[in-house]
């Protein structure tokens, strides 16, 4: 049986501790040992439909939980049963006959949901293939961060989603198999799978980023990119107010010549004191991809320059002491930016999956951003940073770039995103300025949207007015999949039911 | 012979102020590439100066089939002040951990 119960019933608490699922029935679904991939999530995909018609029958309202990372708390739901699937996390190989005529099976692989984003890269990495982007961190579930749509800063691609290539969705009317209309996989994979072909490019792209809210995700396949090498650039620099211009341009060639190398980069990354963005220095953070060779001089993750969380450490006395925001700010960023290597240091070079790193949880966590238009960053960015520090906002300012994601509810949706990110210690002054933030954006015309896994306070006004067409298209999605408005109420949370996207 | 008196109560009170500091510090043991679980935690009480220890529940985790991922060993607030209280009698200390979800090999789709 993949199922099996964990403990008894009591508190569950998600990863960065925001948010606490009161009365939670815990189980687990495990991963077993059927010699095929398919075999084994046909035999999962069975074992979570009976489980949520258990659960339907008790009353009770259900929520998947992977690595249970997201702050927003899309992941709480109080007197519930909770699905971790963080046992379940088996990577299978995709041969050239498991796929339909035409599709390159090379760099796909079966991913069942409780695969780290980590242990994704690990596996595409033993087989020659990389991941293209992901998010700053690793420690989420695969499946949890394509789900609220996750982004790094490679300025050519858009979020983790965009790895999918089809989903295996359980809902209790059914088990089905999301791809595009297209297709991927040969219907007998299909067929042994357990499941019923779903072969629709709306249901795809609403399967591709669900926020928890169509049903249980047991297996994805994933796509890649040969492995490639990155070498970063990490340095601390004052950035001239006319950068941005570039930077809103995509003339990331000559910010980066500016600062780091006379090269095109793949990721740029700019995180900001908002108090004198351009008079105090900036973390910059540069990857230029490389092709791949064996004999590389290969790094830590902390030399490659991995993580910045060491800015929370000072949260209680960037709270406590409003006068010295500023210089205290400045001197967390110094000491908490991962040592990266400077233009003049001897170059390291990484993998993609070696440059990332799973952080500890980050106790008073606050974090929070917008995602607009790149092409209006010059005319908000001070803006944003002005009335951020007015109102008393005790993070950085992290700047990142992105094109159009995929997926209906992709909060990346203009052609060329600037993500902002406001990531730090928690407080009310915070998340008091991170809505003074909000609501200049809205004062100054600018659309904007906001990342379903942090602590953005959206709400289903707000969702359906940032999403428009798109979301009658998710929903439209969404009771195709799941047609009997009491089924669909056993995916729903008082977060979720907020968002209106249960309903 | 007065200062004496109070420079020997001062390096007292710094002595145990510094106890009471230290003993909220972390010790945290973890492996390279973790793959972790959520995390438990329980109180083991130590007693008599460590002549005896006491688990208020079992050291017991239900998916530690694959080993624990981390392990962290802290002193709250709390329950350092019990320990400075009783003179050491009675010493509280929290043991967290993360089991581990186990690394799978690739299979065959």
């Amino acid at each position: 049986m993949p199922i099996i119960p964990i403990g008894e019933s009591g508190r569950w608490t998600n990863y960065h501790g925001t948010g606490v699922c009161e009365d939670a029935v815990r189980f687990g679904l495990r991963s077993g040992d059927a010699p095929r991939g398919r075999d084994e999530i046909g035999l999962a995909a069975a074992a979570v439909r009976e489980w949520l018609e258990k659960a339907r029958v008790a009353g009770k309202r259900v929520r998947p939980l992977g690595a249970g990372w997201s702050p927003s708390n899309v992941n709480i739901c109080s007197d519930a049963w909770l699905l971790h699937t963080r046992r379940f996390n088996r990577c299978f190989r995709i041969a050239a006959d498991d796929v339909r005529p035409g599709v390159d099976a090379s760099g796909l692989m079966l991913v069942e949901a409780g695969a780290l984003v980590d242990e994704v890269s690990d596996k595409l990495e033993q087989q020659g293939r990389s991941l293209w982007t992901s998010g700053a961190g690793n420690g989420q579930t695969f499946a949890g961060a394509a789900a609220t749509g996750t982004h790094g800063s490679m300025v050519t691609r858009g979020g983790i989603q965009d790895h999918i290539r089809a989903v295996q969705l359980v809902t209790p009317a059914g088990v089905h198999w999301i791809e595009p209309a297209a297709g991927v996989m040969s219907d007998a994979f299909v067929a042994a799978t357990g499941s019923t072909p779903v072969r629709d490019d709306d249901v795809f792209a609403a399967a591709q980023l669900p926020v928890g809210a169509l049903g249980i995700v047991p297996a994805l396949v994933v796509d890649s990119v040969p492995k490639f090498l990155v070498r970063p650039i990490q340095n601390l620099r004052k950035v001239e107010c006319a950068a941005l211009d570039w930077l809103a341009a995509g003339d990331f060639r000559r910010f980066s010549k500016a600062y780091a190398l006379d090269r095109d980069p793949d990721f740029v990354q700019m995180i900001v004191n908002p108090y004198k963005p351009f008079k105090r220095p900036a973390m910059l953070r540069f990857l230029y991809a490389e092709p791949w060779r064996a004999n590389y001089d290969q790094a830590t993750p902390g030399q490659l320059g991995a993580g910045y969380d060491a800015l929370s450490l000072l949260g209680r006395l960037l709270d406590d002491y409003p006068w010295a925001r500023g210089a205290l700010l400045q001197f967390a960023m110094k000491m908490g930016y991962a040592a990266g290597p400077d233009v003049d240091d001897p170059p390291v070079h990484g993998t993609w999956g070696e440059g990332l790193d799973t952080h500890r949880p980050l106790a008073d966590l606050f974090n929070a951003s917008v995602t607009i238009d790149r092409a209006d960053l010059p005319h908000v960015f001070e803006l944003i940073c002005g009335v951020y520090t007015r109102h008393g906002g005790s993070t950085a300012v992290t700047l990142r770039f992105m094109e159009r994601a995929q997926g209906l509810l992709a909060p990346a949706r203009f052609t060329h995103n600037a993500v902002i990110d406001f990531d730090g210690p928690r407080s009310a002054r915070t998340a008091e300025a991170y809505a003074r933030v909000v609501e200049l954006l809205d004062r100054e015309g600018v659309a904007f949207t906001r990342h379903w896994a942090k602590s953005c306070h959206l709400d289903a006004a707000r969702v359906a007015a940032d999403y428009g067409e798109d979301l009658q298209r998710w929903r439209a999605a969404r009771d195709r999949l799941i047609p009997d408005p009491a089924h669909r109420a056993i995916f729903g949370s008082a977060v979720l039911d907020g968002l209106g996207l249960t309903g | 012979m007065m200062w004496i008196g109070w420079g020997l109560a001062a390096l007292l009170l710094a002595l145990l102020v510094g106890q009471y500091l230290a003993g909220q510090g972390d010790i945290f043991v973890s492996i390279a590439n973790p793959r972790p679980l959520d995390e438990e935690s329980m109180v083991v009480t130590l007693k008599y100066w460590g002549f005896a220890a006491e688990a208020r529940q079992p050291f017991v985790t239900p998916e530690a089939d694959h080993g624990l991922c981390d392990l962290r060993v802290y002193t709250t607030r709390r329950q350092m002040l019990v320990a400075i209280a009783t003179l050491g009698l009675i010493r509280p200390v929290t043991v967290a951990w993360r089991a581990h979800a186990g690394i799978q090999p690739l299979g065959e789709a």
